[in-house]
């Protein structure tokens, strides 16, 4: 088993991230160019009426209101209006396409994430809280939103407007130009000295984002215990811990940011001064009043897309902090995929054969399964019998392929089942497993999951199979009782009927009952005999261990002891030979006839 | 409640921070009058009328007070941070906290993925309100009040031709706010449906797989998926409306200062420089409306955040310790006074119906029943986590509802049907109930329970760290180590429901042997549907569809020849041909 991590452990970033990673970013956007691009034609357009406005101040002041023209100020200002309902309409259409292009990308990369996590293995599941995973697909996403769509095209304008702003400073006067240009080197220096804290300050965040965010999960999930346990006084502590840390790393984190705009600022200030200080020498000389004032308000138009660009580069590095774990998640790879050239599995008699089969999880992690070989014809109930750890489980998830074999190969009908696509596997098997899920949802809808087409009438019959029809009546809405997650107002073993139901329904060729029935009580278990010789009938069952007069009817025995095949056979032949099997038995007919 | 009174007491306990963030922000929005004023002083006395040897000057003052504002904005934003957090901590607390006291009835009918929406998402929205819109809607108001003030020093008709769009901006905001409010409630409740449905999936990955449904699920995602973006750009919508208006309005106040501006200083009625100067000021103007409708659209995203968080929190649990509860040691004796219960959901169907019992301290008591027979359920009553609908509990003779919940718990443990164990090591996980417990009594407990061993042959043993589902264990594994969770808590009352199930005989019996002397004193209730486990019992009762239909102990059972006759037979006679249950 992978080793696992706890809410409370700061998880290690495989890797940082990289410029290549911006490249992925660009992956993502390319789909919107188009939009992206008008999105950008729409806010240089609205710009013009920024980028006129101070030199129709010029205009103004320099040439107009000195030489008393008042139609040439009405004519003016009738133009700077027009721009303005120019502007208007560009920031409508802008608002609209930037928020859609914003949404479209979040949703195309949670659909991304989404869909790799159902193609990752249990290890990957098992080895974390899931809180931690559910922050990567729901609350890191969402921080990307307005950095991808409104920070991204701004960050474009900004360069346009610093680029149009720069050539108008340029037109009026070069020298001072070249003067307001000076403490650019200045901050490039404080941008960096800022950024390299921040990114490590964004990180400590988001680690503890995802602690708390797992503990929150477990705290819910787990409410029962604690209650139960009279343990809400120590957990509401441990809670505390933990929005204690998320706080610290938080206040951290912002004091490191907001630290690049008082920076901007002064040096803005002393550029802006240091033009007045400039220009005032050359008055009269090279420049004129209105040159001087115009300029100083290009200085403002200046500084505001560097602030802007600035601000931008700290969203982005904030982003990488959620982007890193997100690439993190999209890069682990699946452990059992369709390989080239897999193909569908035809319908299946339901012949298997295990040849040799060894199995571990990880290359430097000890063996677990050693040698397996068995066969077992369509249609016939093998039973798995053995210790706790014995390899019984492995051995089912091997079959369903959740794992893929280290050494040897597992095939169904002859065919190998590594060659196949998954879906077309697992849409044959039917796994019970011991631990039942049921979705929030209503009772027909979980059932339902088994064979999504299935109508009510076929529901209700696989549920009277099950004999889950009884106390399902029982309830208030009967099959449309709505249940939440994992159950908790049903009983255990009301839940395994439901389970039962849902298999029962997904019709498959080969079935695995793991441990599945254990909750079940000895009367409806029964009831349930009849329900379970008509699923067995006609397909390949695999039955791990419980009920032993299951196990004695089944056509093939297998007794697994320390990941091997220690006996096979009929129970009959295993009696005869007094082995593992025999001792396993007589032990227990020794304790029923203690009773 | 209005949401804004409902987070004021989280903001009060910050009012230092409050008061000294406040200062801060009066004294910059003063400050950030000087550069205009400046620029408008150099024009009119350095350029125009020539005091050059005044221009260093004005610039050192620029420079220093540029400095000072930007540290003290550095330091308010920062102020502000904290108030947030501080707040968000105590509404995070408050809401564990709450959490912790809502009763089962609350936890079966929410789903998990809603709760988390609460406790993340929309308190997200909630920092936001505190760290950022506040202080914006505090500059803006005093920026807007400062640039009203130095204008009308400057030139009063010319800016009450700019104050006069006030109201039409007042109009825009308010019809704005009524209709970002739905809109944003909308976009949390999306939200929460959404993470409802990844942690489902995520929780229940096993099923996913094992049905193959993953095309399914990615299918129903996405259903969510687009609904949550359909519901962010029914917001875009809203902003699109007011927003441009907005935009537009603050733009044309420079169009006003021009036209009316300039032909005041044409009429001979301003100078040049006070020009210049009110135009310097207007951004102090227009930047509040330009802002209005994006603090709106905020401020209303607030709103719609709290009204769940409210509600959670208001949230009344039904089971609570009474006002007066007589703290009282337990000694163990379980009365069943003529109890019938119901699920709150579904009155209708009774669970249990006219349950009378009395369980001494110190004595077992089995039960017996078919799946949904109400045995759960009985044990749910002791331990309080329901209320009885009719009839009374009673612990050591006194009503369960007059005891303080959390003695109750404390000495009443059940060991639940599925184990959940928190992502933490084996032995913290047993010691769960009892952290203070030290190795020797886990050890201890354990091998009572049959877990010692395979425990110790865990990779790091105790300090081998599970999971939530603690998958990779086999039931028999998890039901032993929730057994031993519930011995290192050392109650009074032990409830062992369905515990042994997965277990073989042998290790069954094994168990109980030790539990004969280890839990001799405890009052304890077995659940379970092998007589194996109920014959020692003291008395054992048959639940069919919630009523009591046997009761006696092994031997009278069985020569009563009803249910409990039946089950022992067919487990024997299973056996006989061939053995009953296995591991």
């Amino acid at each position: 088993m992978a080793k696992r991590n706890t809410y409370n452990e700061d998880e290690t970033l495989k890797q940082s991230f990289n410029w290549h990673d911006y490249a992925r970013l660009g992956h993502y956007l390319r789909p919107y160019r188009g939009k992206l691009a008008l999105a950008l034609g729409s806010i240089l357009l609205g710009n013009v009426a920024l980028i006129l406005g101070p030199y129709l101040t010029k205009v103004a002041i320099d040439t107009i209101i000195p030489h008393h023209d008042m139609l040439a100020l009405s004519l003016l200002s009738s133009v700077f209006l027009i721009t303005l309902l120019v502007a208007w309409a560009c920031y409508r259409y802008r608002i609209w396409t930037i928020t859609e292009i914003g949404q479209d990308l979040l949703r195309d990369m949670r659909t991304d994430l989404f869909t790799h996590l159902q193609t990752l293995p249990f290890a990957y599941f098992d080895s974390r809280p899931h809180g931690k995973i559910l922050i990567r697909v729901v609350n890191y996403i969402n921080t990307l939103s307005d950095l991808l769509s409104n920070g991204l095209i701004n960050l474009i304008s900004d360069f346009i407007n610093l680029l149009v702003t720069l050539v108008f400073m340029l037109a009026i006067n070069w020298r001072l130009t070249l003067y307001s240009l000076v403490l650019l080197p200045v901050l490039f220096i404080w941008t960096y000295v800022i950024q390299v804290q921040q990114q490590k300050a964004f990180q400590a965040l988001s680690n503890k984002q995802s602690n708390l965010n797992a503990f929150i999960h477990e705290g819910i999930a787990g409410i029962k215990v604690t209650q139960g346990f009279a343990q809400e006084a120590n957990a509401i502590n441990a809670f505390d811990a933990v929005a204690e840390e998320n706080r610290v790393a938080y206040m951290r984190a912002v004091k490191v940011q907001y630290a690049l705009w008082p920076g901007v600022q002064n040096i803005a200030t002393l550029t802006t001064a240091l033009i007045y200080y400039i220009g005032i020498q050359h008055v009269g000389v090279v420049v004129s009043t209105g040159t001087l004032i115009a300029f100083l308000g290009y200085i403002t138009n200046f500084w505001n897309p560097v602030i802007n660009i600035g601000n931008f580069y700290n969203s982005l590095i904030t982003a990488t902090a959620y982007l890193e774990r997100i690439f993190e998640t999209l890069d682990e790879a699946p452990e059992v995929t369709d390989e080239a050239g897999a193909f569908t599995l035809p319908p299946i008699h339901g012949e298997v054969a295990f040849q040799d089969v060894s199995f571990k999880y990880a290359p430097d992690e000890p063996e677990i399964l050693h040698d397996v070989s068995f066969h077992a014809g369509a249609g016939e109930t093998i039973a798995l019998v053995g210790p706790t750890g014995a390899g019984k489980s492995t051995i089912i998830n091997l079959l369903s392929r959740f794992y893929n074999v280290t050494d040897g190969v597992v095939a169904i009908d002859g065919v190998d089942i590594s060659r196949v696509t998954l879906a077309s596997l697992r849409a044959q098997m039917g796994v019970m497993l011991q631990d039942t899920f049921i979705f929030s949802g209503t009772i027909l809808d979980n059932i339902r999951y088994g064979r999504l087409d299935a109508t009510e009438e076929d529901v209700i019959a696989a549920a009277k199979i099950a004999r889950a029809d009884d106390f399902i009546q029982t309830l208030a809405d009967g099959y449309h009782t709505v249940v939440q997650e994992r159950g908790v107002s049903l009983s255990a073993g009301q839940r395994q009927l439901i389970a039962f139901a849902r298999t029962l329904l997904a019709d498959p060729r080969i079935l695995i009952l793991d441990e599945a029935t254990a909750a079940i009580d000895t009367h409806t278990e029964q009831l349930l005999q009849a329900g379970l010789d008509q699923l067995l009938k006609g397909r390949t069952s695999f039955i791990v261990a419980h009920r032993l007069s299951t196990i004695r009817r089944a056509d093939k025995i297998l007794v697994i002891d320390h990941g091997r095949i220690v006996e096979s056979g009929t129970h009959d032949a295993l009696m005869a030979a007094h082995g593992a099997y025999f001792q396993l038995y007589d032990a227990q007919l020794r304790m029923l006839q203690a009773l | 409640m209005n949401p804004y009174t409902w987070v004021w007491p989280y903001v009060r306990r910050n009012r230092f921070q409050l008061i000294g963030a406040t200062v801060l922000i009066v004294l910059n929005a003063l400050a950030i009058v000087v550069a205009p004023l400046l620029g408008g002083m150099i024009v009119d006395q350095v350029i125009e009328g020539g005091h050059t040897e005044r221009l260093v000057p004005m610039l050192a003052i620029m420079i220093g007070v540029t400095l000072a504002r930007t540290i003290m904005r550095y330091c308010y934003t920062i102020l502000f941070e904290r108030l947030g957090q501080n707040a968000l901590f105590d509404i995070r607390h408050d809401l564990f906290a709450k959490l912790q006291s809502l009763d089962f009835t609350f936890f079966n009918t929410t789903r998990t993925g809603d709760i988390m929406a609460r406790l993340t998402g929309d308190t997200e929205a909630i920092r936001h309100m505190l760290c950022w819109v506040s202080y914006n809607a505090m500059e803006c108001v005093l920026w807007f009040l400062a640039a009203v003030i130095v204008m009308s020093v400057i030139n009063v008709p010319l800016m009450i031709a700019l104050v006069v769009l006030t109201p039409l901006i007042g109009y825009l905001t308010f019809k704005m706010s009524g209709q970002a409010l739905p809109v944003f409630f909308n976009i949390r409740q999306s939200f929460a449906r959404l993470n409802t449905m990844v942690e489902e999936n995520i929780s229940g990955n096993r099923v996913v797989k094992a049905f193959a449904r993953e095309a399914y699920e990615v299918k129903k995602f996405e259903k969510l998926n687009r609904d949550y973006k359909a519901q962010n750009m029914a917001s875009a919508t809203i902003s699109r409306r007011y927003l441009p208006p907005l935009d537009f309005l603050a733009s044309l106040l420079t169009v006003i200062v021009l036209l009316l501006g300039g032909g005041f200083v044409i009429a001979g009625r301003m100078s040049l420089g006070d020009l210049v100067t009110f135009n310097g000021f207007l951004w102090m103007l227009n930047q509040p409306m330009r802002m209005s409708g994006w603090l709106i659209n905020d401020m209303q995203r607030f709103a719609a955040a709290t009204v769940k968080i409210r509600a959670m929190m208001a949230a009344k649990p039904a089971i609570t310790t009474p006002a007066v509860a007589t703290p009282h040691v337990m000694h163990g004796a379980v009365t069943f006074d003529h109890v019938g219960f119901a699920y709150p959901d579904a009155p209708a169907t009774p669970v249990l119906d006219d349950i009378n019992f009395t369980v001494e301290p110190g004595q077992t008591m089995g039960v017996l029943g078919e799946t949904g027979a109400g045995k759960s359920t009985l044990m749910d009553l002791i331990a309080r986590f329901y209320d009885p609908t009719t009839g009374r509990v009673l612990i050591d003779g006194i009503d369960a509802k007059d005891w303080p919940v959390h003695t109750l718990r404390d000495q009443i443990t059940v060991v639940m049907q599925d184990l959940f164990l928190f992502s933490d090591t084996i032995g913290d996980n047993i010691r769960y109930g009892n952290p203070q417990a030290d190795g020797s009594f886990v050890r201890q407990m354990a091998s009572i329970a049959a877990a010692d061993q395979f425990i110790a042959a865990m990779p790091d043993g105790y300090d081998t760290v599970v999971g939530e589902r603690c998958v990779g264990l086999s039931g028999g594994q998890k039901q032993r180590l929730s057994l031993t969770r519930a011995l290192v808590k050392d109650p009074r009352i032990l409830i062992l429901d369905d515990t042994t199930s997965a277990l073989d005989m042998e290790t069954e019996a094994e168990i109980q042997q030790h539990l004969a002397t280890a839990a001799a004193h405890k009052t304890v209730f077995i659940i379970a549907s092998r007589i194996s486990s109920l014959r020692h019992a003291d008395q054992i009762i048959v639940l069919r569809h919630g009523r009591i239909v046997e009761r006696g102990t092994h031997d009278t059972l069985l020569a009563q020849g009803g249910y409990y006759a039946e089950t022992y037979q067919r487990q024997l006679g299973a056996n006989e041909e061939g053995g009953e249950d296995n591991g």
